[in-house]
């Protein structure tokens, strides 16, 4: 197992670096530098210098490559050109309310698919099964903008139940303080995702109750609840542990749609608006995230899978 | 609706605008009413639009406008201009320093200051802006309003008269209207019995004095000011003369302003608070505007029918004019198209093939206005020659076609080609070979329905006089890049026409000259235009003191058509809740909140 972590490690740093090279290549070979999209046309020739001066730009690329992964290399992500702060700091503020906005918004998800898809998969072909394939179809099928905007007008000016923006804190304890203001974003993030997991549940659920050892099971008098929640679920869970483990950097490269609807800043916005802004060093830092989030989350999804199935675990070596 | 300010992109901009308010009538909110003295109102910023500046001295990259609007309630510009009169013009109130008076030909500026004080008690005095002076000479290339020539260029000597008064000797002759608009207007007096400092707890000094000092002393300035999250409790920024004081400055950009307790001047705020709250999209924005969280927002474009419902909630909505212009800049230098653009006939055709108004009404629901010329056709102003007020080129697509089939051009399959190639009267002309086909090509902004609507209505129009255009949508950064003042030689060079939507707007300092953008050297003249007469009437409106120099540069440039000219858009459409008065829209794009107050 110790072998097995060190190798992926190694093989995690490596794809890393070669993210890193390849967006910082792709970012600084677009002619004329950011400076124009920064500073806007009014900037002067003096003011465009400076700029370049201060960044770097008028060096060679293989001196900037070196000279940010030198700062990387003692933990500075550098500064943003836009915002006056620097992207650890920006990103520090920010992934703490992504990953609440999109953790809740997953375990909402999963605390309601994984029933459903096991609840709809014993009664396949019925009605009911149809029914709610219908409703998850059309919220599958739902762009998520539209469900906010559709949240937004029955819930905070129809009915006037609830905000219609997310916790407009800083803090996380002031998200949860303000946790009616949680409801909307989270419901908007989770609609789609039930559906996307009550349907692989629901196949894996199938799949499972035509296997041998159910029919052992029942043919050994286990109760119907026991087959179903013991010896099912556990092998069911290893498609959407799967997809947990690649959702992940879904999970820190934050909501795009939801933040932006419901006035919530989070990761998705930042990663945007650098794009929309040149502001490499952002974009730079937050690749660098979800780089990493999406190497930790393989990794995981490997181990835990292999904690709950035993075939796997014979392959981790 | 995108701004005409995009932040990131235009920050620069806005930092140029002096001052303060209003559209001249149309923009403002009513007035009347008992005012409330105190109160608390929340103003809703654009999107993504995160002050992220305090010092009034701002960086490259930290110019966005509403570090400027901010900034300069808690620390009063030299001069401020705004719209408060109708019209843009000087606001004493707003302003650190009585008007200024020009002798010795226009080369010498007597300055006295108004009666104010710092937040530290000490008087604002004439080496507060001696101050400003020394940091920005010994630090001019970080200073992001710098431009080579201009101010502190321009300035040889300070003199200092006495404590109130004193007066700046200029290398050459100025328009004193251009050098006060839009040269003094950078100019802001800064504390310097709290700031002139080396390094944190350094005791205060004279550093600034000699270059050495006022490189470390700025170095330190704007170190602090790098520090955006202790811009509410840093001691130095406490230090203000203005009528409000930082409340609160959160790092996701929402700026709380409180009323200044110590301020002395003649502009008092009537409300305790104003916030600047920070929106992720005009669509949060609308939500939060419809259950009445902001008193003052403004309404996306594509939402300009809920303005009914809008009202209801008891708001008022208003138009946002900006003193602005709006065009599409010919590439003079393109190696396919210069000649062909150098022909005064072709782009009189093409601009009257642009059908103003009909485009602001369908297209902008009226929330834009058609402009014939490089000076802001509202609010009205001295500046507004009669060519341009008159429209020279009506939308005319007969007399558009025939400018082109009397100059040698014959339309086939739908596209006008050059038949008769040579400079005469009848021919095409200068440098334009028998052959050459009018199929242009334009890069525009994408993400915009109003600018791919008016692209589509352009290309349209000019389908019917044989001019073939294509569209080539980019997001916004790349147009700009792709845009640049560019050799014929150099593969940059290869656009001809660029339009950078509803982020394109130019919006001018009080004084709208075109050095900038129409002159030869101008550092914004995006196609190259060059033309002598113009340069000349662009220089005397700068430097003569002769007050018609501008309404000269106006009607020359007008009729001139360096570039198309196209419906000006508002700045916003505001939302202004019925018992917040005492607004009045700046079309410089500032704010005085301290004038504003809640009617009981």
């Amino acid at each position: 197992m110790t072998r097995f972590l060190l190798k992926r490690i190694g093989q995690a740093v490596v794809v890393i670096f070669f993210v890193t090279v390849i967006v910082f290549l792709l970012l600084h070979s677009v002619p004329g530098g950011p400076a124009h999209g920064i500073l806007g046309p009014k900037a002067s020739p003096q003011a465009i210098a400076e700029f370049n001066r201060e960044h770097g730009f008028d060096k060679s690329l293989v001196q900037q490559y070196w000279a940010y992964l030198n700062e990387l290399f003692h933990g500075d992500l550098g500064e943003s050109y836009t915002l006056n702060q620097s992207v650890a700091s920006l990103i520090g503020q920010r992934i703490p309310k992504t990953l609440v906005l999109t953790g809740l918004s997953t375990l909402v998800a999963l605390a309601v698919a994984i029933p459903l898809g096991v609840w709809q998969a014993r009664r396949r072909k019925g009605l009911a099964d149809y029914a709610v394939t219908t409703v998850v179809f059309v919220g599958y099928a739902t762009p998520v903008f539209f469900l906010a905007l559709v949240l937004v007008i029955v819930f905070t000016q129809k009915t006037q139940l609830l905000p219609p923006q997310a916790p407009q804190t800083q803090s996380i304890a002031g998200l949860f303080a303000d946790s009616r203001a949680l409801i909307l974003p989270v419901l908007a993030g989770a609609i789609a995702t039930i559906a996307a997991f009550s349907r692989y549940m629901r196949s894996a659920v199938l799949d499972n109750l035509a296997e041998d050892y159910v029919r052992t099971a029942r043919a050994k008098g286990a109760s119907e609840r026991r087959v179903v929640w013991l010896h099912i679920m556990r092998n069911s869970l290893t498609p959407i542990v799967a997809m947990l483990g690649y959702y992940l950097p879904v999970l820190f490269s934050g909501a795009l749609v939801i933040e932006s609807v419901f006035n919530y800043p989070g990761m998705g916005l930042l990663f945007w608006n650098a794009a929309q802004t040149s502001d490499y060093p952002i974009l730079l830092g937050a690749v660098l995230v979800i780089a990493l989030a999406t190497v930790i989350g393989s990794l995981l999804a490997d181990i835990v899978q292999a904690l709950i199935d035993p075939r796997v675990r014979g392959t981790i070596k | 609706m995108k701004r005409p300010l995009t932040l990131a992109v235009f920050g620069a901009a806005a930092a140029l605008l002096a001052a303060g308010c209003s559209s001249g009538g149309g923009g403002s909110s009513a007035s009347g009413g008992t005012p409330q003295q105190g109160g608390s109102v929340t103003f809703a910023m654009p999107p993504n639009a995160t002050p992220n500046w305090i010092f009034p001295i701002g960086t490259p990259g930290h110019l966005a406008s509403f570090n400027g609007a901010i900034r300069q309630e808690v620390f009063l510009p030299l001069y401020a201009y705004d719209g408060y009169s109708g019209t843009v013009a000087m606001d004493e109130k707003a302003s650190a320093a009585k008007a200024p008076v020009y002798s010795n030909g226009g080369k010498t500026v007597d300055i006295k200051l108004n009666t104010l004080t710092w937040a530290n008690g000490q008087k604002v005095t004439s080496r507060d802006v001696e101050f400003w002076f020394n940091l920005v000479k010994a630090n001019k290339s970080q200073w992001g309003n710098y431009s080579a020539g201009d101010i502190p260029d321009n300035v040889a000597k300070f003199e200092t008269v006495s404590d109130t008064e004193f007066k700046l000797h200029l290398t050459k002759a100025y328009n004193p209207d251009w050098f006060t608009a839009n040269q003094l207007t950078y100019v802001t007096p800064i504390p310097q019995s709290a700031w002139d400092v080396e390094s944190s707890g350094g005791k205060v000094g004279d550093y600034d004095r000699t270059t050495d000092g006022a490189k470390k002393v700025f170095k330190y300035l704007t170190g602090e000011a790098g520090k955006l999250s202790e811009y509410a409790s840093n001691p130095l920024w406490k230090v203000a003369n203005g009528p409000f004081t930082v409340k609160e400055f959160t790092t996701t950009g929402q700026v709380t302003l409180a009323k200044n307790p110590k301020y002395t001047g003649p502009d008092t705020a009537h409300l305790d608070t104003v916030t600047f709250k920070p929106f992720t999209s005009a669509d949060a924005e609308l939500n939060v505007l419809r259950s009445g969280g902001v008193d003052y927002g403004y309404m996306p474009a594509l939402a300009t029918s809920q303005q009914k419902s809008i009202e209801n909630l008891g708001y008022q909505v208003k138009p946002w004019n900006g003193w602005a212009v709006t065009y599409i800049p010919y590439n003079f230098n393109n190696p396919a198209m210069s000649a062909v653009f150098k022909q005064l006939y072709i782009r009189q055709a093409v601009q009257m093939s642009i059908d103003q108004t009909t485009i602001s009404r369908v297209i902008w629901h009226n929330q834009a206005a058609p402009g014939y010329g490089p000076v802001p056709q509202t609010p009205v102003s001295k500046y507004l020659a009669p060519e341009q007020r008159t429209n020279p080129y009506p939308f005319d697509l007969n007399k558009a076609k025939a400018l082109l089939t009397s100059h040698g051009w014959t339309i086939q399959n739908g596209v006008a080609a050059c038949t008769q190639a040579g400079s005469g009267a009848n021919q095409c002309g200068d440098g334009v070979k028998a052959g050459t086909q009018l199929k242009l090509t334009i890069d525009s902004q994408s993400g915009s329905t109003e600018t791919d609507n008016m692209m589509q209505e352009v290309q349209s129009s000019l389908s019917k006089i044989g001019i073939k255009l294509s569209i080539k949508s980019e997001p916004l950064n790349s147009v700009l890049d792709h845009t640049a003042q560019c050799k014929p030689s150099q593969p940059s060079c290869s656009w001809q026409l660029s339009f950078f939507g509803t982020a394109g707007s130019w919006y001018f300092p009080a004084y709208p000259s075109g050095e900038q953008i129409f002159s030869s050297t101008g550092s914004s003249n995006l196609g190259s235009y060059v033309d002598p007469t113009a340069d000349d009437l662009i220089k005397k409106s700068t430097s003569s003191s002769d007050p018609a120099a501008m309404q000269k540069y106006d009607a020359y440039v007008t009729k001139n058509l360096p570039v198309i000219w196209m419906p000006n858009p508002a700045y916003q459409v505001s939302a202004i809740k019925n018992n917040l008065r005492g607004v009045v829209q700046d079309p410089l794009v500032f704010m005085q909140p301290q004038r504003w107050y809640l009617a009981k």
